[in-house]
């Protein structure tokens, strides 16, 4: 390969998608950097123990997806300063001096989980027992064991869907997609753990749009003895005994129902990052009223951000599951493909 | 003698076909909030009447909207009107005055004075 | 030396008709107003008459009807306008009926005499009593012109005199306007045409040299004279049906208001005063938070009380269901019209039911309480020092009812929660939504249960619930809230709290704050912790977070606005938290926050001093920003 001409690109976020994005790049025989804030590769994935639809362990896809970065020039801990952009070219100051050039920048920065503080009702941080999916996925990864705050397995847990999603109130109008999915195999994976723990989930409307998710809603029911309860969480209290007190309505009995659960767990979705990168204005990125990013057409142009040279890939332009990622990420690249291909 | 809103002769069922949709159209015409509602049952849980009497806000609505109006007026005269409802709404329904239009449209409906809009 | 040249002219007519015409509609109000006064309120009006009081009202008359102090205090050009036109004009009519007391007191004085002193009587202005004289009148009518000339300006431009908007006029109000505007320049030429024969002093005698060099003065005095006269009559005419019957209508307001009488019903008595005495000036258009951010510009007070005063009673019952009771309008207004109170006057008549139906599960006779929310059966300490009451709303911030259970522990104050499992609303919501029959229902079954409770103390951390209890229940303990609790525990000792490296911007909450005078107590407890920063606006002024309950029809959207704006205006100082005391700001707040928004309770609690061995452990409560 003629590395004198060779294009770079650089690729902001090391996620699936800018993971992704980076081999299919490189593959293409592109230069790639990858930039990434935290000190390992992987975003959201790191937070995962085993992934839907059939528990495979997060370890194994994220060792692949990683397996894929040979040749590709992985900056982790890094920060992005400044972009400016020269003639057709960006160049890209980062935190720690190095200034990268590039002839093409895909945006790969994903989502954030919701902040479970700001459903003050729901006392995330306020009582003992109330958790969020996030900290049960760290508990399954690196406990092993799900148990209270004072260390005794549960006997009854209620999964509370739509937390921080479909909710005016905390200004995301959006669903984020993977959270029913994620509650069933949650509160599946709960009742192998402690077949006689008795297991809730409180929805509003249960999502399970991919293929083999209506098996695994399936399975919870009639496998695993999951409960499901259609009602949103008004507010929970705690009790003497540490353990939560939740008000729903049954709105199939039609009545407003009391539960007293050991643990409480919130489904936290998804929310746009509103970082700095966001206001630069050499990206010229176009921020939704929701916080994820708008490309130049949802239909036909996924991937293309307003600004000539500047792409979007994965969960920054709304909630997306796996497949739907690696998806986009080989969409992104060969994007990028065709745009340096265009230039050249 | 408890009235129940219906003879023994009327079906259960939902007669769509026969229903009056004036309340519910007078409703969304003056608190047009009350499309939003998803049913998730948010107002009926936290609800400070719902404490003591079956007051629910959620079924309630839908009965308008299906025209199973028996008994609305009074149901809706169990309301504190404490807000509790709209604080916690995820639709962001105008709740309060929702109850408040409900029980006029009622009012209006049961006198026979609710003319078209 | 003076001569009496004439005694009439016809041209006093349109200035006779005009007066006649107005004093009838004038004495017809008031005669009518009085009618409407309930019985207790005409007693009270009578025994205000002729006491320390009136002479109070006499004081305050000068102050706002006359000098215009409270406009001087939001802007000194716009006060000195309206303190100009008014007292300018009184120190006119006042001196101009002097100097015919002093020069004709034989003359039998008809209305229109002193008006039109300078054409009917030759003077002398060259006699030192004289002089002055008509260089008062020159001077005062000289601050009138200068008053116009602002006026005029200001409609076309109002932020020269601080406001961002002015009203939008009616038609009277337009003749109204052009005619009192043309009044005083019409006196001017009036008597400076006339100045030659009757006299004049620096304005009217320099202008009468003046108009003498180019036209001849003889010719235009007459025409002048009918000019000024129509202008009056005109004015007078078209004063009852426009914004300047407030001249008259605020010194009896005034009178009124000092006496203790308030609005019982719109369109009646007081509340028509009220009405009358609303001069449309505007002021209350900026502070009012529909009309920036809401864009809800025509839902502005001064808008419903203008529909009222019409009669257009559909249109001022929609404003007062939009309106969000915060009171900003209130305290803004010069002329201190509760429209709050008239706006509820409103609300009222859309009762939605009377006590036998509505919320009939509260009556004695049916005891539906759940036996878990009755405070009798329930497990408590032995002889509570106080009673806490969170509030509905507290349930959904479960962060401050578990601060202030902290803060009990920590200061060793034996309490019972009152509405630990939730409890009977405290009524003050259905007040503002004006179903004050059924509000009556549950402060009856609440003053029951907080009596039964047998504490001494009610401490409250719901400044809607404190508002209520204090105006409405007849409570026979002591009613409290949680900010002036924890302040007094601070100051005896009991709680002690350890400094915090943080800059902290305090929001007054419309019921605690405008509503129930309680601005300092947070404030001192803020200030011995951290760093306090002033909002821009604070106390009276301080802005309504958007979740008031006291409108029935603002949309979602319209609040979140609302909410947002007012976040970003308490922390343009960028303070590291935003403090408040109610539930309701801290909920709608926390939902547009780029940082933490904290109740005055949870930020004592976290930060309390690490108590003596003995006394309860005190609990973590953490908090965090939501970014």
């Amino acid at each position: 390969m003629d590395t004198s001409s060779q294009r770079h690109v650089v690729v902001i976020g090391a996620g699936i998608a800018g993971m992704e994005a980076s081999a299919q790049l490189q593959g293409l025989g592109y230069a790639v950097t990858l930039l990434e804030e935290q000190p390992q590769t992987g975003g959201n994935l790191l937070t995962w123990d085993r992934l839907f639809p059939f528990k495979r362990p997060a370890s194994e896809v994220l060792g692949e997806l990683r397996s894929r970065l040979g040749g590709i020039h992985v900056l982790t801990s890094r920060r992005i300063l400044n972009i400016e952009k020269l003639n057709a070219q960006f160049i890209l100051t980062v935190n720690d001096g190095t200034v990268l050039t590039a002839d093409a920048v895909l945006v790969a920065t994903g989502f954030k989980p919701f902040d479970a503080y700001r459903k003050e009702e729901y006392g995330y941080g306020i009582y003992d027992n109330v958790f969020t999916s996030v900290d049960i996925e760290r508990m399954f990864r690196e406990e092993r064991r799900i148990l209270t705050r004072s260390g005794e397995v549960p006997r009854r847990v209620g999964f509370i869907h739509c937390v921080g999603s479909r909710d005016e109130k905390a200004g995301n109008r959006y669903c984020s997609k993977v959270c029913c999915v994620t509650a069933v195999k949650q509160a599946s994976e709960l009742k192998e753990m402690y077949p006689d723990c008795e297991v809730f989930c409180f929805y509003m409307d249960l999502r399970m749009f991919d293929r083999h998710y209506e098996q695994m809603y399936l399975d919870a029911q009639t496998r695993y003895g999951v409960t499901f309860v259609r009602g949103r969480l008004s507010e929970a209290a705690e009790t003497i005994d540490k353990r939560i007190a939740i008000k729903v309505e049954d709105t199939l009995v039609g009545k407003p129902m009391k539960m007293t659960v050991d643990m409480l767990v919130l489904m936290v979705g998804m929310e746009g990052r509103t970082t700095q990168l966001y206001n630069s204005p050499t990206l010229g990125l176009s921020v939704g009223k929701d916080r994820f990013l708008n490309a130049v057409d949802e239909y036909t142009d996924n991937n293309l951000s307003r600004t000539e040279g500047v792409f979007l890939a994965g969960t920054c332009t709304g909630p997306k599951h796996i497949p739907e990622v690696l998806a986009d990420a080989g969409a992104a690249a060969l994007r990028i493909h065709r745009y340096l291909c265009q230039k050249a | 003698m408890v009235n129940f809103g219906f003879t023994i002769n009327k079906s259960t069922r939902i007669d769509y076909d026969q229903a009056s949709k004036d309340v519910s159209r007078y409703v969304i015409a003056h608190e047009p909030s009350a499309l939003l509602c998803i049913g998730c049952g948010c107002c009926t849980a936290t609800c400070s009447a719902g404490q003591f009497t079956p007051f629910n806000l959620r079924r309630i609505q839908l009965q308008v909207h299906r025209g199973e109006l028996a008994r609305l007026e009074q149901e809706t005269e169990k309301c504190m009107l404490c807000g509790k409802c709209q604080m916690v709404c995820p639709r962001g329904v105008n709740t309060r005055h929702l109850v408040m239009t409900i029980h006029k449209a009622m009012t209006l409906y049961n006198r026979g004075e609710l003319k078209d809009l | 030396m003076f001569r009496e040249r004439f005694s009439y002219a016809p041209f006093v007519w349109p200035f006779v008709i005009g007066l006649i015409f107005f004093l009838c509609f004038f004495v017809a109000a008031i005669v009518r107003v009085f009618k409407e006064l309930p019985q207790s309120d005409k007693i009270k009006f009578g025994k205000s008459l002729f006491t320390k009081q009136t002479l109070v009202s006499i004081k305050e008359i000068f102050m706002e009807c006359l000098l215009h102090r409270r406009i001087f205090q939001r802007d000194p050009l716009l006060g000195f306008m309206h303190m100009s036109i008014a007292f300018g004009w009184f120190m006119i009519i006042v001196l101009g009926h002097i100097e015919v007391k002093l020069y004709c007191p034989n003359h039998l004085n008809l209305p229109y005499f002193p008006i039109f002193f300078r054409y009917f009587v030759k003077q002398t202005d060259s006699t030192l009593g004289g002089a002055i004289f008509f260089f008062l009148m020159d001077f005062f009518l000289l601050m009138v012109l200068i008053g116009i000339g602002i006026a005029i300006y200001k409609r076309i431009n109002s932020r020269i005199v601080g406001m961002r908007r002015t009203t939008r006029l009616k038609i009277y109000d337009w003749l109204a306007l052009y005619s009192l505007w043309s009044i005083f320049p019409l006196r001017l030429l009036a008597e400076s045409f006339t100045s030659s024969i009757s006299g004049g002093s620096f304005l009217t005698r320099g202008f009468g040299l003046l108009f003498d060099s180019f036209v001849s003065n003889s010719v235009h005095v007459v025409p002048t004279w009918w000019a000024y006269s129509t202008a009056l009559g005109v004015f007078f005419i078209a004063m009852p049906f426009s914004r300047y019957m407030h001249i008259l209508t605020e010194p009896f307001l005034i009178l009124l208001r000092n006496a203790g009488i308030r609005t019982v019903r719109h369109g009646q008595g007081y509340a028509l005063t009220e009405t009358f005495a609303c001069s449309r000036c505007g002021i209350c258009l900026d502070p009012c938070q529909m009309v920036l951010p809401g864009r809800m510009d025509k839902k502005a007070t001064v808008y419903f009380i203008s529909n009222l005063r019409y009669n257009h009673m559909e249109t001022a019952r929609e404003m007062a269901e939009m309106c969000m009771q915060c009171g900003r309008c209130v305290a803004a207004c010069p002329v201190g019209i509760d429209s709050c109170r008239l706006k509820l006057s409103v609300k009222t008549d859309n009762q939605m039911g009377q006590g036998d139906t509505y919320l009939q599960y509260l009556n004695p006779a049916s005891d539906a309480l759940p036996a878990e929310i009755q405070p009798v059966v329930r497990q408590m300490p032995e002889k509570p020092d106080v009673v806490y009451f969170a509030g509905c709303m507290s349930h959904l911030t479960p962060a401050i009812p578990r601060a202030m259970q902290t803060l009990f522990k920590a200061a060793g104050i034996r309490y019972r929660y009152l509405d630990e499992n939730g409890s009977v609303c405290c009524g003050r919501p259905l007040m503002l939504a004006g179903q004050e029959e059924a509000a009556r229902q549950l402060i009856a079954k609440n003053t029951e249960l907080i009596v039964k409770s047998g504490a001494q103390t009610l401490v409250t951390s719901c400044p809607i619930c404190y508002r209520v209890f204090t105006e409405e229940y007849k409570l026979p303990i002591r009613v409290v809230h949680h900010t002036v609790f924890i302040r007094d525990l601070i100051a005896a000792g009991k709680l002690s709290t350890e400094p915090v490296q943080e800059r902290v911007t305090y929001h007054d909450p419309c019921d605690l704050g405008r509503g129930s005078g309680i601005y300092e107590a947070p404030r001192e407890i803020l200030k011995d912790m951290a760093v306090l920063q002033r909002a821009y606006e604070e106390k009276d002024q301080a802005l309504c977070c958007g979740g008031s309950l006291g409108s029935n029809l603002m949309p979602y959207e319209t609040r979140r606005k609302i909410a947002a704006d007012a976040f970003n205006r308490l922390t343009f100082r960028n303070p590291d938290v935003l403090v408040t005391a109610c539930p309701l700001c801290k909920k709608t707040f926390q939902d547009v926050a780029d940082r933490p928004v904290l109740d005055i309770a949870q930020y004592v609690a976290t930060h309390l001093r690490a108590q003596k061995a003995d006394a309860a452990p005190v609990e973590e409560t953490p908090y965090r920003a939501a970014v």
